[in-house]
């Protein structure tokens, strides 16, 4: 009867990446680039047209398909710029796709980061409830979840402190705090826990195993860290320079990972 | 062309809610398909539209006294200016209504339209964090961005108080049209709100255009002045300016001084275009904003 929560057919993402000595384009220079390349048409009618030669697209993701059942935790590992995070960012609809289709059965919450919209000027309790807005919760979720908020971060003493004056530590601690108390169906989770010191990773970790054993939840979790992936994921997906390298069993997926 | 887009858009709507008819959150994400629950979308993050617009708000006027005092100082400074100018240099008529008031009036909707674009415009760019990181209807951002400066507005409308006790002057019923003035405003600056706050995040080089632009803005606009004083054959091509036909409006209802048809019905034409031109801009342009910004 169970459905795939998440089903990904062929999803490409392509993204243009331009040749220039600068990322970004002005108006002025795309007026002049229009009107230069007009001129060129009228000289030169039958050239290739030379405007779209520095402009490149590039793969990030290419053709993947894959599914996940509910309950599932799934590790998404690869190297440096396989297209993880472009994943996570198809899947919780910040860019859309090039290609392809998903599917998705429940409500999604999707951390690319701790701490997304904390104001350094507002207060640890003022950005609690903002961080918990841009997440997805209501209102009246941060408040009935605040005291819990609070205590898992441990920043108790400085809630009313501007969180510009607290310690890198003690912020993604805070950020983190109201982001283990969203309740989706599915979570996305990107490297997140490469902030923090190792004793509060465990405890993220732990949190993380929690919410999904005892509530089957879906959790998508990207990492570099092959023991926090080992330890929370039953199940993996390799990608490989944007392409689908190997879906399975975590252990066997890490196993392929490791040999190349 | 933006007619075709959003019939298509209805189209999907009605798909949507069949899917929906389902009882579960199942969401379809397809490549080149239109955001068919963008309406939706909006009402269901209203509470982050709200707390976008507290947080704005918050960090305008944590320190307090600065902020209140800015918001005051900037209309009545440019208010004393304008008359100095305009009516004891220049000498320029004002229909019998004090000129400072007549001014301060035409400051007020200016500056709130001004304050209103130059902030928002920059917006998207001062979110980019939240744009790369978080899904939500973008369109939030560019609207919360009003809510600084309607508040800047608001507090320095209470002004008017002592200057009408101070120059006896007293608005009659006209007065219940001025809410209606104002909204023709928002409608205004949101439309340019959302067009250049768009084109912004593409065109890097369009946010020095635009307080060079505002600050032209000003004089083609009746602040330091009535709009009768612009020639008859002019005074058209002068309205289609909307916020000109917006200021007129705004001193009849508050001094009950003649009112020019054409131009007000022109405003109000302008502004409504204005905003569904901004709004379908907006909503072409966003699909890239991430990719982008
Ligand atoms: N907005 C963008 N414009 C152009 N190229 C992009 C954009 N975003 C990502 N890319 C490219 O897409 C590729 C995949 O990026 P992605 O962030 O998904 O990598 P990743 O697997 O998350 O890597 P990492 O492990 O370093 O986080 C990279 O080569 C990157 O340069
Ligand atoms: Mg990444």
């Amino acid at each position: 009867m169970s459905k795939p929560v998440i089903s990904v057919e062929h999803l490409s993402k392509y993204y243009e990446i331009s040749h220039q000595k600068r990322g970004v384009d002005t108006f002025v220079e795309s007026a002049t680039a229009f009107g230069k390349g007009l001129i060129e048409r009228i000289r030169h009618p039958f050239s290739p047209n030379r405007a779209h030669v520095d402009l490149e697209e590039f793969h990030a993701l290419d053709d993947v398909s894959f599914e996940i059942e509910p309950g599932d935790r799934v590790g998404i590992i690869g190297r440096n710029g396989a297209g993880k995070s472009t994943l996570l960012k198809l899947l919780s609809r910040i860019t859309e796709p090039t290609k392809g289709r998903i599917v998705m059965r429940g409500r999604v919450a999707c951390l690319l980061e701790v701490g997304t919209g904390f104001h350094p000027e507002l207060s640890g309790r003022e950005n609690i409830y903002l961080n918990g807005a841009i997440l997805g919760m209501k209102r009246s979720e941060v408040k009935a979840k605040f005291d819990e908020i609070v205590e898992f971060s441990g920043v108790e003493k400085f809630l009313d402190t501007p969180v510009k004056r607290y310690s890198s530590g003690m912020y993604v601690r805070l950020a983190f705090a109201v982001a283990a108390h969203l309740e989706p169906e599915i979570l996305l989770i990107d490297e997140v826990l490469a902030v923090g010191d190792s004793e509060f990773q465990k405890k993220c970790i732990a949190k993380m195993n929690d919410i999904s054993r005892s509530e089957g939840r879906t959790i998508l979790f990207i990492s570099h860290n092959t023991s926090a992936i080992q330890s929370l994921c039953k199940t993996g997906i390799l990608l490989k320079a944007g392409k689908l390298a190997a879906a399975g069993k975590i252990n066997d997926v890490l196993d392929l990972y490791q040999k190349n | 062309m933006f007619l075709r887009r959003a019939g298509i858009e209805q189209e999907r709507m009605q798909q949507n809610k069949m899917a929906d008819g389902t009882e579960e959150h199942i969401l379809v994400i397809e490549a080149g398909r239109t955001h068919s629950r963008y309406l939706r979308d909006l009402w269901l993050y209203r509470e982050l539209f709200l707390i976008l617009a507290w947080r704005d708000i918050i960090v305008r006027y944590k320190q307090t006294v600065i902020g209140i005092t800015w918001s005051i100082l900037r209309p009545l400074l440019g208010m004393i200016a304008f008359t100095i100018v305009f009516s004891k240099i220049a000498n320029l008529p004002s229909d019998n209504v004090p000129y400072p008031l007549t001014v301060y009036a035409a400051m007020l909707i200016w500056q709130f339209f001004s304050n209103t674009v130059s902030i928002g415009s920059e917006s998207l760019l001062n979110n980019s964090n939240l744009i790369s990181k978080v899904y939500f209807p973008r369109l939030i951002i560019p609207s919360t961005s009003m809510t600084v400066s309607l508040t800047d507005f608001l507090i320095s409308a209470l002004v008017f108080i002592p200057l009408f006790f101070y120059y006896r002057f007293l608005p009659d019923w006209r007065i219940v049209f001025l809410p209606f003035f104002v909204f023709l405003t928002i409608l205004v600056s949101l439309g340019m709100t959302y067009m250049i706050s768009a084109l912004n995040v593409k065109f890097r080089d369009f946010r020095f255009a635009i307080p060079f632009a505002l600050q032209l803005g000003i004089y083609v606009s009746p602040v330091g002045f009535i709009s009768s004083v612009v020639p008859g054959k002019w005074r058209l091509l002068f309205s289609l300016n909307p916020l000109a036909g917006i200021i007129d409006g705004v001193r009849w209802s508050l001094f009950g001084t003649p009112l020019y048809l054409p131009s007000l019905v022109m405003s109000i034409v302008i502004s409504v275009l204005l905003l569904a031109g901004g709004y379908f801009i907006f909503r072409a342009m966003e699909r890239e904003f991430a990719d982008v910004i």
